[in-house]
């Protein structure tokens, strides 16, 4: 092993966290073609008798309440973490992964509302295709929130690992920034959602 | 492992890695070996795609005659010899799914972003070497998942590679929208995640990994164009995945975002109703616009680097270049209804996209007088690919000049999906993006390889396959002109088109010829790859970055220290200099250039998490605009 | 890494060798006599003969180096092959417009915006034909006339804003005009329609055409897509079809739901069947036969069968309550559809505007015609139009373009499945509306005139008007 160390010049920007800024811009377009196909759909079906305007579950608004609180949590556990204070950012982390999760049982609550409301994806009659543009929205969403799910997990580990502190902040931030992002996300579906139906 | 850590540990050790045969050859995250595995395989995938392209050719040029080669090849799709409709319909848009996305998006951007951008911008290696490594994978799975459809009983996906519902929603409607139309879809989903990754990647390493004086206005415009090129595919394909979602809902589960008012022979009228097909079309070609230029810009790239390396002049107007590509760039994103002029949509809408889309050609027009006067009182070097680069820009002209007749929504009332469009986008896109591709080859087989082609045989690959090119195109402006329509599997059942059967002669005779000549090109690079004239570190005497590099393959690019820039990358032929070249980092000591002396090097730890999470981003966008 | 990147490939992959058993059909057994044995020779010997031409040059190339002699000066070659290319190519360009240009769909329309199609065409291929010859030119020569000279240096030029603004601004003042002349004459043809114009529905199938001429009332009637049958092709809403046709349904849903009632029966008598025939070792003898069972077999024990009848009731249910809801609406069903005439060819007069409605059953199509200057996509559940007025009959045409067998055609011009290439109507244009008028009354009206009866009001008891035409449909 013959070392002969090379200064390379860093990056302005650690490169994972340029790339997740840029994960988040190419699945905010996702979300811009659905809720746009939503949009220019809507007058289309409309005219046709093929839409039908219903109240979104509360659940989905208990949701939203729970995603401002792990906002709240995740951006303590940042500030946390860049102040060195370990056990807070541990369970700050933790608490954020609960909301997560409890966030998860409470969109799992409101599907099972819509179904009972005979909102189902697959509809059998034509006036739900509002219901399907729901469904789509708010599983994709889901998908993202499992993804958070789990870099929280995987923070929280490397937490646990004293692996997060004031000088290695790279994976909590990505984690912090990304969980903002699908909370923000959410609040503007929602409201969204909310205001079309 | 520690090729992960490459950046994220400032002390590199640079020294040799051992790397295992899996490890280099196959799971490798060099950029360099992932852009030759993107080559090897754009190539396989082209070869396919233009075999295909050859067969219904010939079921065009003489559709009553029997080929006894085609049913030992395709079985029961050619009892006796006969091309099956359906089949020629699975041909048609197999064959056009690989040419855009396989062979011109993943081929061409995929191995020339790959290899260029660190190399030109210097970089160790792509900003995430991992999802470099994955991106391939999942472009090779894509590429598997794509070809094992043509296999199956139904036969491939047949809507043509546009595959608009009800066509390929409705399994009944015809066989292709079967198990081989769900093939299509899980190719391309595979596909979108692959260039999202990829593009990703680019993105971040242009902005971010640039050496010391590198800044954006000093980029070769190969890397100007990769750049531009991975921001539309970043913004554009999510939009697509969207569309392909929908479309799997419809087919798979039931839902009615595509489908109303059907009725299908032997069915009978289906449930669906409320759902508009025409916004499948306004989704797809979201995509779809930006796609054309997705595939044109990066050839477009390559074919300035090569013309100003082998004119040895510096790119004309290099400014109006990057600024004519951020215009494209910009523009293309809001023209996509062009492709949908008679769908029966608002005609004041229409009126709008033909506005948004003739501007388009005044920043193609920029780009291809700048050429022109690139060339001008040059001093042209015709290597391979600088003919190459030249027959580009013969394309982008003639081809780009039929785009003002299909951008004018009144013409597309007449040309819309005749043989016209056929020859517009065939010229413009591929010919043009395909000659791209082979100027990069011809250009950069020496990085790649570490060896030169055969100059001769270059030679010969261009001048057939350039005349042979323009014969199968050019005529067919002339039937679409007289009312042919595309995606015909014959002509003869109407009595007027049958005086275009010379012309269809002609046209596949040609197709054959330039075909075969591609033996020529695959002879030259598989041999050059191993018994190839040994390449020097510079071969063109060319200006910009990856020529500081040795000629055998190293993880890391540079030995040493990865170089500083000084100037621009297009500075040949300087009056004060002996030698026509003036490298990007040979200092220049008659006059001392000032360094972009701002420190934006420095190193996250040494400022406040604070201060580095505002500043980052701001840095970031400075950047982007070369204010830094 | 070498673990993870195993990883990652084989969960890409596993999802995919999982289709492809199910997928890839084995090989046929191989068979020497089936195969083309002089194609493959052919090819094998045309890639022998360019591998050796390609080996040729290697040659070649290599004694050029030894000797230190150029034998072949390929700067002057390549130079002088551009000037050929470039005549050769003009030469061509010009005998096409010789040869061709007389066969194009230009200066010769059967439509009156089509002149003005025309007009804006040529002005287009005037500016953009000058710009192609100019600038291909000048890109030969270029190529030309600054080949490689050792003794040279070329021009360090790099910035001229001058030009450059030149250059962007001549060409944006040539496509406002183009823009401003494509915007009036696209407005044109899409906004103007004369009120007079007489509306035909063009219908599109898989895979040919229908045309609807209204009748002696002069309007045509409503139709809905649940009406179709075999009879009723366009789905009209006339009393006695549709009632045919519900009828129809009912007895369908009859005879699925006794095949869902005898399911387990069939069901296990294809699985005995299908155990013989692997048994017995037919599977090899009869593979055809041998493969339907097989499906059925598969589809029964899986419940796919089951599940797609169940799928069919239901969706023959769903047309069912969607006809009910519409019967009950006396409008809907107000006779105009009766004397409704079906054709299977279009018949226009000349100089008389036109509005086409365009309908489709099942996929896209477009309607496509070229003699006319007119395209237009047929959207299943979407109405388009498109209106015109033909000047010039079909004899006129025959006669301009010397051919007496020429028609004008109507194409389907969107891919639509295997037949798309033989999918057309014919369209005639006659010259008075004498003639039209005989060839309409040879056609057939949907319900035969004697038949003179006002439909009265639905047997069901309650008229709820306010439920209209909501497409409701409760299942």
């Amino acid at each position: 092993m013959t070392k002969t160390k090379i200064k390379d010049p860093l990056p302005a920007v650690p490169p994972a966290r340029l790339n997740m800024w840029l994960f988040m811009v190419s699945s905010s377009m996702l979300f811009a073609a659905t809720v746009s196909a939503f949009i220019v759909h809507r007058p289309d079906a409309q005219s046709r008798q093929a839409w039908t305007a219903f109240d979104l579950p509360i659940f989905f608004f208990y949701s939203t309440i729970i995603v401002i609180l792990s906002s709240v949590t995740i951006f303590y556990a940042q500030k946390s973490a860049k102040t060195d204070e370990l056990s807070a950012n541990k369970n700050f982390l933790l608490l954020t992964t609960v909301l997560g999760i409890a966030f998860c049982v409470s969109q799992y609550l409101g599907w099972q509302q819509m179904v009972r409301l005979d909102l189902t994806f697959v509809n059998a009659r034509p006036e739900d295709i509002s219901a399907s543009y729901v469904w789509v929205i708010t599983v994709l969403h889901f998908v993202h929130i499992l993804g958070g799910i789990g870099l929280l997990i995987a923070t929280w580990i490397q937490a646990l690992h004293l692996n997060v502190h004031k000088k290695s902040l790279g994976l909590m931030t990505i984690t912090h920034t990304y969980w903002h992002f699908v909370g923000v996300l959410w609040i503007f579906l929602y409201l969204f959602l909310y205001f079309a139906e | 492992m520690s090729t992960a850590a490459l950046h994220a540990d400032s002390h590199h050790d640079h020294h040799e890695h051992k790397e295992s045969f899996i490890s280099k050859y196959v799971f490798s995250m060099d950029h360099k070996m992932i852009s030759k595995q993107f080559l090897i395989t754009g190539i396989m995938m082209g070869i396919v795609g233009l075999v295909m392209s050859m067969i219904f050719r010939l079921q065009l040029a003489w559709p009553d005659e029997q080929f006894g080669f085609m049913e030992t090849l395709l079985g029961k799709w050619a009892v006796d010899g006969k091309l099956d409709p359906n089949f020629y319909m699975g041909l048609v848009t197999i064959h056009g799914t690989i040419m855009v996305f396989y062979v011109l998006t993943a081929g061409l951007s995929g191995t020339f972003s790959n290899l260029l951008i660190p190399l030109q911008v210097g970089a160790r290696d792509m900003a995430s070497p991992f999802m470099n490594m994955l991106s391939y994978w999942f472009f090779l799975a894509s590429s598997i998942t794509l070809l094992s459809s043509v296999f199956i009983e139904t036969g491939p996906a047949s809507g043509g590679w546009t595959v608009y519902p009800p066509l390929s929603a409705l399994e009944k409607a015809m066989p292709g929208s079967g198990l081989g139309m769900t093939l299509w879809l899980s190719a391309i989903a595979l596909f979108i995640i692959s260039s999202l990754l990829g593009g990703i990647n680019y993105i971040s390493t242009v902005l971010n990994m640039r050496t010391k004086g590198m800044s954006m206005n000093r980029m070769p415009l190969t890397i100007w164009a990769f750049f531009f090129t991975a921001i539309l595919g970043v913004l554009s394909f999510p939009v697509l995945l969207g569309a392909a979602l929908f479309l799997i809902f419809d087919r798979s589960f039931g839902t009615s975002f595509y489908l109303s008012d059907i009725y299908l022979e032997g069915v009978g009228a289906l449930e669906n109703i409320g759902g508009s097909p025409v916004l499948y079309q306004h989704l797809f070609w979201f995509l779809g616009h930006p796609e054309v230029y997705i595939i044109l810009m990066p050839a477009l790239g390559i074919s300035s680097e090569v013309i100003s390396t082998n004119a040895r002049k510096p790119i004309f107007g290099y400014t109006a270049m990057v600024i004519s590509l951020m215009g494209i760039s910009f523009l293309s994103f809001i023209v996509w209804g062009h492709h949908m002029f008679i769908t029966g949509m608002n005609p004041f809408l229409g009126s709008v996209f033909m506005i948004l889309t003739l501007i388009i050609a005044v920043p193609s027009a920029v780009k291809a007088f700048n050429y022109l006067t690139t060339l001008w009182k040059g001093n042209l070097r015709f290597t391979p690919a600088m003919l190459f680069s030249i027959g580009l820009v013969s394309f982008f002209i003639s081809g780009g000049l039929t785009g003002i007749y299909l951008g004018n929504a009144a013409l597309d009332i007449q040309l819309h999906d005749s043989y016209f469009v056929v020859a517009h986008f065939h010229l413009v896109m591929g010919s043009a993006a395909i000659f791209g591709m082979f100027a990069g080859i011809y250009h950069w087989f020496p990085k790649l390889y570490g060896r030169m082609m055969n100059d001769t045989l270059g030679y010969f690959h261009f001048w057939i396959t350039f005349i042979t090119a323009y014969l199968v195109f050019f005529p067919m402006h002339f039937m679409g002109l007289a009312g042919v329509p595309r995606r015909y599997y014959q002509f003869t059942l109407v009595e007027d088109f049958n005086v275009w059967m010379d012309v269809n002669k002609l046209i596949t005779v040609s197709a054959l010829i330039g075909g075969a000549a591609q033996l020529l090109f695959l002879y030259n690079f598989f041999y050059s790859i191993f018994k190839g004239k040994k390449a020097s570190a510079n071969p063109w005497q060319a200006n910009s970055l990856e020529w500081s590099t040795p000629v055998e393959r190293l993880h890391g690019n540079w030995p040493g220290e990865i170089p500083t820039v000084y100037r621009g990358a297009h500075e040949y032929s300087r009056p004060d200099r002996e030698e026509d070249f003036f490298p990007q980092y040979i200092p220049d000591e008659s006059a001392p250039e000032v360094l972009h002396t701002e420190d934006h090097k420095v190193a996250p730890e040494e400022k406040s998490p604070e201060e580095v999470e505002s500043s980052v981003f701001f840095a970031a966008i400075k950047r982007v605009f070369g204010l830094s | 890494m070498f673990k993870k990147s195993l990883a990652v490939l084989s969960f890409i992959l596993a999802p995919l060798m999982l289709l492809a058993a199910d997928v890839i059909e084995p090989p046929k057994e191989f068979s020497f006599a089936n195969y083309d044995w002089i194609t493959i020779m052919i090819v094998v010997l045309v890639l022998l003969i360019v591998l050796v031409i390609a080996r040729a040059f290697d040659i070649g190339a290599l004694t050029e180096k030894l000797s230190g002699k150029k034998v072949v000066s390929w700067n002057n070659v390549n130079a002088w092959m551009a000037i050929i290319f470039i005549v050769a190519g003009l030469i061509g360009v010009f005998y096409e417009l010789q040869v061709h240009g007389p066969l194009l769909m230009l200066g010769n329309s059967a439509s009156l915006h089509g002149e003005t199609y025309d007009s804006m065409f040529y002005i287009t291929f005037g500016f953009t034909f000058f710009v192609f010859v100019v600038m291909e030119i000048l890109l030969f020569y270029f190529m030309f006339r600054y080949r490689y000279n050792e003794n040279r240096k070329a021009l360090y030029y790099f910035h001229n804003n001058k030009l450059e603004i030149i250059w962007t601004i001549v060409p944006s003042i040539v496509l406002t005009f183009l823009v401003l002349r494509g915007f009036t004459t696209w407005s044109k043809i899409t906004t103007e329609i004369p009120k007079e114009s007489q509306e035909i529905e063009v219908f599109a199938y898989q895979f040919g055409w229908k045309a609807r001429y209204a009748g002696n009332d002069g309007s045509l009637g409503n139709q809905n897509f649940n009406f179709i049958s075999g009879s009723n092709p366009l789905g009209v809403a006339e009393e006695g079809q549709v009632t045919e046709l519900v009828t129809e349904l009912k007895n369908e849903i009859v005879k699925l739901e006794a095949l869902q009632a005898s399911a387990p029966d069939s069901i296990n008598a294809w699985k005995g069947a299908y155990d013989r025939f692997v048994a017995t070792g037919l599977d090899r003898t009869f593979p055809e036969d041998f493969k339907t069972l097989k499906n059925k077999h598969n589809d029964g024990i899986s419940g796919a069968y089951v599940r797609t009848l169940i799928k069919d009731i239901g969706r023959k249910r769903t047309a069912l309550n969607r006809i009910a809801e519409y019967r009950k609406d006396v409008d809907f069903f107000d006779g105009t559809a009766n004397d409704d005439k079906v054709t299977t060819e279009i018949v226009l007069v000349k100089n008389k505007p036109y509005i086409f409605k365009f309908r489709a059953r099942d996929v896209i199509h477009s309607a496509y015609m070229p003699d006319f200057r007119v395209q237009m996509n047929c959207v299943p559940g979407m109405p388009t139009q498109f209106a015109f007025t033909p000047t010039m009959t079909t004899a006129d045409a025959r006669q301009i373009k010397n051919k007496p067998e020429y028609d004008y055609y109507l194409f389907c011009n969107k891919i639509c499945g295997a037949a798309h290439y033989n999918m057309k109507i014919k369209v005639t244009v006659v010259d008075s509306d004498a003639e039209y008028n005989t060839w309409l009354a040879s056609q057939a009206p949907l319900v035969a005139p004697v038949v003179v009866e006002q439909v009265p009001a639905k047997t069901d008891s309650k008229n709820d008007t306010t439920a209209a035409v909501k497409t409701v449909a409760m299942n």
